[in-house]
């Protein structure tokens, strides 16, 4: 699934990201408001889906190597988050969906946690 | 992404490019008390095709090629340069992001502008769009070439340093509650280690733990500094935080167990993981508290080659 068809799937607004971006292709989503437990993930995962939206949330994506972040419930962001962003190459963007239907809709479309269950 | 990654470092280049920066300063340019049997000869000549017309160095019009044709293709046997150019011309200023040059170029399809100094407005010099293309790749492969050589000093610099014991320290000061800088020291190591050249496992397992341990100096103490000692075989990070300390050392290690008031958890933090996770990054650990005083965690993780794969259970302490 290239980010441009998680945009459209999710009626996201990109926030930062090229269009050349967003012909990237994402298999893995790591969903979830703590970020713990995003960075204590065994593998990397191509997209953060959050209903956190401050600097940590970058930071976080930053740290695990993650390239693109689709905040939900609408909740809004600072223009520092999208400095970070453009600063940190990442793509980011913003739907008003809830974190559950986020990632229903992404997981029907293909997607998985690229992680084995314990 | 590789690719894609370099299209926006481009677009970065844009932004940082001026019109100065790439335009012609050696201005061929005529009279317009020239002829245009002289205009086909410069043209010619300098194989061109426009040029800015100028009296001294004031800008009083552009003739091209198409003005030239017009005039062959009509009866007059010779017309001054002055009646024939195009008066007033769109120039552009040579402080101007070439970003915006681009834009102008794209609106009007002209082929060529001249560039005038913003303050004087005196004739400074020429831009085309082939001399764009040619100042964007300069810049490219100037940016290309540093950061190779960034890379390349760093990754060998235990190679190139003779001594018996070869450690570099890097050192962050951390500010309590200062959440707009939190994170930003492991995120500025991270890059640091990618450019020494180690391995981005070891990374990964790097930047989790330090930046789990940067948060909760951030979040519960005053000040800390993190330092970092990169050996051949071993990084070390120390963190030394003035703050609450930890009141039982050994709960704190177990997952789940948080004191964290409402308002961290908000932050998306305090679940009680940050210290189980660095656990599980790190070949080993130690975590000493005081409270009323402070914490000091050293995490300690391999890098030679025997060292831990990502997945492997570290986790000694």
């Amino acid at each position: 699934m290239t980010l441009r068809e998680v945009v459209e799937e999710l009626s996201a607004e990109v926030l930062h990201g090229a269009e050349e971006e967003l012909n990237g292709t994402v298999a893995t989503v790591a969903a979830g408001d703590l970020m713990s437990d995003v960075l204590t993930r065994a593998t990397i995962a191509d997209l953060l889906v959050t209903g956190l939206s401050n600097m940590q949330t970058i930071r976080t994506a930053t740290v695990a190597g993650i390239k693109s972040i689709v905040i939900v419930r609408g909740k809004p962001v600072s223009p520092q988050m999208i400095d970070l962003a453009r600063e940190e190459d990442l793509v980011l963007m913003v739907t008003g969906m809830k974190l559950f239907e986020a990632a229903g809709r992404l997981w029907a479309r293909g997607l998985r946690t690229g992680e084995t269950r314990a | 992404m590789a690719l894609t990654a370099k299209f926006v470092k481009t677009q970065e280049l844009l932004f940082e490019l001026r019109v100065a920066d790439v335009m012609r300063r050696d201005v061929i340019t005529v009279r317009p008390d020239q002829t245009m049997t002289e205009l086909r000869r410069i043209l010619r000549d300098h194989r061109i095709s426009g040029t800015p017309v100028a009296a001294g160095d004031e800008l009083v019009g552009m003739i091209t090629i198409a003005d030239l044709i017009a005039f062959l293709n009509s009866d007059e046997e010779e017309a001054l340069i002055g009646d024939k150019m195009t008066a007033n011309p769109d120039s552009l200023f040579s402080d101007q992001l070439l970003v915006h040059a681009i834009q102008q170029f794209d609106a009007t399809r002209f082929g060529r502008f001249p560039v005038l100094d913003p303050r004087s407005r005196k004739l400074v010099g020429i831009l085309t769009k082939g001399l764009i293309i040619e100042g964007m790749l300069r810049a490219m492969e100037q940016a290309f070439q540093e950061e190779e050589i960034r890379q390349y000093r760093a990754s060998h610099i235990f190679e190139d340093m003779v001594a018996e014991y070869k450690e570099i320290y890097l050192t962050y000061e951390l500010v309590g509650r200062d959440f707009d800088r939190a994170g930003k020291a492991s995120t500025q190591m991270k890059r640091n280690l990618k450019r020494l050249g180690i391995r981005p496992d070891i990374i990964h397992r790097l930047a989790v733990a330090s930046y789990e341990a940067e948060m909760n100096t951030v979040l519960y103490a005053e000040s800390g500094v993190m330092e970092f000692r990169i050996a051949p075989e071993e990084i070390v990070m120390r963190l030394r935080d003035r703050g609450p300390g930890i009141a039982d050392v050994e709960k704190a290690k177990q997952p789940g167990y948080s004191g964290a008031p409402e308002w961290v958890r908000e932050m998306g933090f305090g679940a009680g993981m940050g210290i189980p996770n660095i656990i599980k990054c790190a070949d080993r650990i130690d975590l000493q508290s005081t409270v009323g005083v402070g914490t000091t965690l050293s995490v300690r993780i391999f890098t030679g080659a025997g060292a831990n794969r990502a997945g492997d259970e570290g986790g000694g302490t």
